[in-house]
């Protein structure tokens, strides 16, 4: 899942190279897909020693099954462990289940589960845990809205023996190894959910390399290693107990303290790299850069085809090419983030390349669509006019979006303003732009999407997610795309475990999205670190660029 | 009521003007709370958009229909707002001040695990801003035309320094710049100084300014020319004759001072990424966490009630000619 609320401006890529030299230090490995980053001064690994760890932003709640917000997925990797694990290249592998089978009907999902596991509260690892983690999810009291969003056709699990656990959908769903393999499904013992929600989010219970210790709220949670751990995921870099032997995870939410943090060395790794922030770091010698995109879909503005003007697909067209969205990354982030074009980051599985280029910058196009479309310049600068109506465009603004990401759409609004369009920012609290969004109350919404599975089209541009019954006007589908044809072809994709078949079907998805213009695509999601000197292996999983820290370690 | 006092004896007339005065004082308290309570509990529904929607994710997240119905009836807000205030005022008078939606814990707990942060920082400013009023003030008001005018000067500058702006400069320059102290945290004291610093330094400014002038005025008064004649040294006049008058006024100013340290405190708290009370509320407000909203300013005009009455009992003592004169 995704939120406004998390820094929205941490997006990038590595592998720029700075114009500075930095001789022998790091060596940043950052770009697309490559997280790992290896010290060319790192010795042998070193047993024990604390690790501080800074990011912006504070976990609700411990249990990323509850609410599931991305602050909670980062510490929760470090306690939790998953079913099933996902290597660089996408393909799903054994982590807590060894081997796993589905049913020809693609409905029930038999996992073969390890039987050496313990939880860090001497439970064991069963059939039995699996079944309570899945109820747990989707369970309305849970308040789950990402772990138990994803598993929405879950309705039952089988526990034949401690070992096996046969799990029952509704409807056949490809992507269910997907969505195991994120850290926001980590499995949990069972007898620390039988705890109350509130309860259980304070201290979970998990069988991963560390274990909640303490949560000193906004300041920080204290993690010890766990001695007994002998069951990593298989891209791990080691086996056995992790490291550190304690992990200090802190929140310093101001992005300029936490870098200053950084660079004293009082913390040794920090999350979120303010981007003003990126050139310093890679200049420093004692400081070192991580920066990996998310899978999902990229950073946009979702237009809203409900109404007008965006009711036009030349209209939208028009839009989107009328926005300078590389020179507006040149500028706000001196080059260090390249546009994400198509719906799917190039990281996710399945993306397809083929429409990533049917949204560059063309204002001459934008001018002759809005001409065509009937919207008229009176003189050159002046905003258009159709039937006596402006064209203009209403974009709420949360008080949370970074200063960074404003200055973007502020550049969006000039160049946009030279083709015709009136663009309005519109500045307000969090609370009253979800109102907006949830009543269809604007000409396009800023949003993000991070998962692993390509499966996240159905859920942005699908029609099941145009607000359900009941919701209240939740809606995921912010663009209000209602297509019978795409709807078809995303619902295909989930009914075969063929992964040519599956690229097909999501590359023809791709292509209408790309043909009817619903977002505005600015750069992609990422994860952004810097390390100090002092720790080393620190990388980023796969599934969801998560941190990881199970084998990272500290020079004494 | 002052032909009653008269009648009694003086002891019994205190006695009793005091037990009337802070049975006054607790009946308008328990008022004055109630009115933030219920100010806080309808600005925030009136602001547009809902709670469950902020905590459930945002606009991104995907609850299903059963989640959100569930998150409704567990918050209450499935119930008319008039009902809602009823239940939630009969709660409050009970002292159950709910749970907070966002922090999924009592909303008593969150505040006792950042009230200590708070009361520390409030507490090293409001000492730090006495001392550097106290220095400005003994040290250059009435010596000569030079040192005088720069200590005012000083003064208003202060008294004019937005917090916030000034939270950032100290962080600048002696954090980021000159890195001797750490730009964030509340481990130990060296982290308390800027932060306290930039509270501090605008209130000293205020207390300055008050204490200037009544100090100023002492000084004018015949009993200081005669202790000057008694050939007592000028820290003598000033420290034994001359402190107490300024004190005076600083004390009264106090008690807005603490509440609007308080109050400031949410601005420096974020800057400096200090644990607290301010930081919490911040985030409470933009959640529409209601219980916890509530709690946090139940709790902040506690803190002013009490300190006015504080300051009300210091008063007398530093000048106890006000007991006679008030009532």
């Amino acid at each position: 899942m995704n939120n406004p609320l998390l820094a929205s401006a941490n997006a990038g890529l590595a592998g720029k190279s700075s114009p500075f030299k930095y001789t022998g230090l790091a060596l940043v490995l950052g770009v697309l897909g490559v997280g790992v980053w290896h010290s060319a001064h790192a010795d042998q690994p070193v047993n024990g020693g604390t690790l501080i760890y800074a990011t912006d932003r504070e976990p609700s709640c411990l249990d990323p099954h509850v609410d599931g917000d991305m602050p909670q997925v980062f510490i929760a990797q470090q306690f939790l462990d998953s079913l099933v694990s996902m290597d660089e290249k996408g393909h799903i592998g054994p982590w807590l289940a060894k081997s796993w089978q589905v049913s020809p009907d693609g409905k029930t999902w038999t996992f073969h589960l390890r039987n050496d596991v313990t939880f860090t509260n001497g439970e064991k690892f069963t059939s039995q845990a699996v079944k309570a983690n899945l109820d747990h999810m989707r369970n309305p009291a849970t308040q789950s809205s990402t772990a138990g969003g994803y598993i929405q056709q879950y309705l039952s699990t089988d526990t034949p023996d401690d070992y096996t656990a046969v799990v029952h959908l509704s409807s056949p769903y490809a992507a269910f190894l997907e969505v195991l393999a994120q850290g926001f499904l980590g499995i949990e013992a069972p007898s620390a959910l039988k705890r109350s929600r509130d309860e259980n989010c304070q201290s979970p219970v998990g069988s991963g390399p560390f274990k909640v210790v303490s949560w000193d709220h906004q300041n920080q949670v204290v993690l010890a290693r766990n001695p007994n751990y002998n069951w990593a995921p298989p891209y791990a870099h080691h086996q056995g107990p992790a490291r550190l032997e304690k992990v200090i995870w802190r929140f310093i939410p101001e992005p300029s303290v936490r870098f200053a943090a950084l660079r004293s060395g009082k913390v040794d790794v920090i999350e979120a790299l303010p981007p003003e922030s990126e050139a310093s770091a890679r200049k420093n010698h004692d400081l070192s850069v991580v920066i990996k995109d998310r899978p999902g879909n990229p950073t946009n503005g979702e237009l809203n085809t409900r109404r007008a003007p965006f009711n036009d697909v030349r209209v939208r067209e028009a839009f989107v090419r009328s926005a300078d969205i590389d020179g507006a990354l040149a500028s706000i982030y001196f080059n260090t983030l390249k546009r994400a074009s198509g719906p799917l980051s190039s990281v996710t599985p399945f993306y397809s390349a083929a429409s990533a280029h049917t949204d560059d910058y063309d204002p001459v196009r934008a001018a002759k669509l809005l001409d065509e479309a009937g919207w008229r310049q009176a003189s050159a600068g002046a905003v258009r006019q159709r039937n006596g109506q402006s064209l203009t465009v209403h974009i709420p603004i949360r008080a949370t979006t970074s200063n960074a990401e404003r200055t973007l759409w502020e550049q969006v609004q000039a160049t946009a303003g030279q083709v015709g369009f009136d663009v309005q920012l519109e500045p307000m609290g969090d609370t009253e732009a979800s109102e907006r969004q949830g009543n269809w109350n604007y000409d396009v919404t800023l949003d993000y999407w991070n998962t692993n599975t390509a499966d996240v089209l159905r859920i942005v541009f699908g029609s099941a997610f145009l607000g359900a019954a009941g919701s209240g006007g939740y809606h995921q589908n912010g663009s209000g795309f209602n297509n019978p044809q795409f709807d078809h072809l995303v619902a295909a994709a989930l009914e075969t475990q063929d992964p040519s078949q599956r690229a097909d079907l999501y590359a023809q998805a791709q292509k209408i999205v790309a043909d009817n213009y619903l977002q505005l695509r600015t750069y992609p999601q990422s994860t952004r670190l810097g390390v100090y000197k002092r720790a080393h292996d620190v990388w980023l999983e796969p599934s969801l660029s998560v941190t990881t820290l199970y084998d990272a370690w500290v020079s004494p | 009521m002052s032909s009653l006092i008269e009648s009694t004896s003086p002891g019994v007339r205190r006695a009793r003007q005091l037990g009337q005065r802070l049975a006054l004082r607790g009946v308008g308290g328990v008022l004055v709370l109630l009115a933030s309570a219920s100010v806080t509990f309808f600005a925030l529904h009136l602001t547009p958009g809902d709670p469950v929607r902020a905590i459930l994710g945002g606009p991104s997240a995907n609850p299903t229909p059963e989640t959100i119905a569930a998150a409704i009836k567990e918050f209450g807000l499935d119930k008319p707002l008039i009902e809602q205030y009823g239940i939630w005022l009969l709660r409050l008078l009970h002292g159950d001040f709910g749970r907070s939606f966002s922090q999924h814990q009592p909303v008593v707990e969150v505040i006792r695990q950042q009230l200590v942060p708070t009361l520390q920082l409030t507490a090293a400013a409001l000492f730090a801003a006495w001392l550097l009023a106290l220095i400005s003030v003994l040290g250059t008001a009435r010596r000569n035309r030079w040192l005088s005018g720069l200590g005012s000067l000083l003064e208003t500058l202060s008294a004019a320094l937005p917090q916030f702006w000034l939270a950032l400069v100290l962080l600048a320059v002696f954090s980021f710049g000159l890195q001797w102290f750490p730009p964030e945290g509340n481990d130990g004291l060296l982290s308390l100084v800027l932060p306290a610093l930039a509270l501090a330094i605008p209130l000293a400014g205020f207390l300055a300014q008050v204490m200037r002038e009544a100090f100023e005025l002492a000084l004018d008064q015949p009993f200081i020319l005669s202790a000057r004649a008694r050939g007592l040294s000028e820290w003598q006049v000033r420290l034994g004759h001359g402190l107490r008058h300024a004190v005076l006024p600083g004390v009264s100013l106090s008690a807005w001072a603490v509440g609007s340290l308080v109050g400031n405190s949410v601005l420096v708290e974020l800057i400096f990424s200090r644990q607290g009370l301010g930081r919490q509320l911040y985030q409470a407000v933009s959640l529409q966490d209601m219980p916890l909203t509530i709690g946090i300013t139940l709790f902040i005009t506690l803190v002013y009630i009490l300190t006015s009455l504080l300051v009300d009992f210091l008063y007398t003592l530093v000048d106890p000619r006000l007991s006679e004169v008030h009532g």
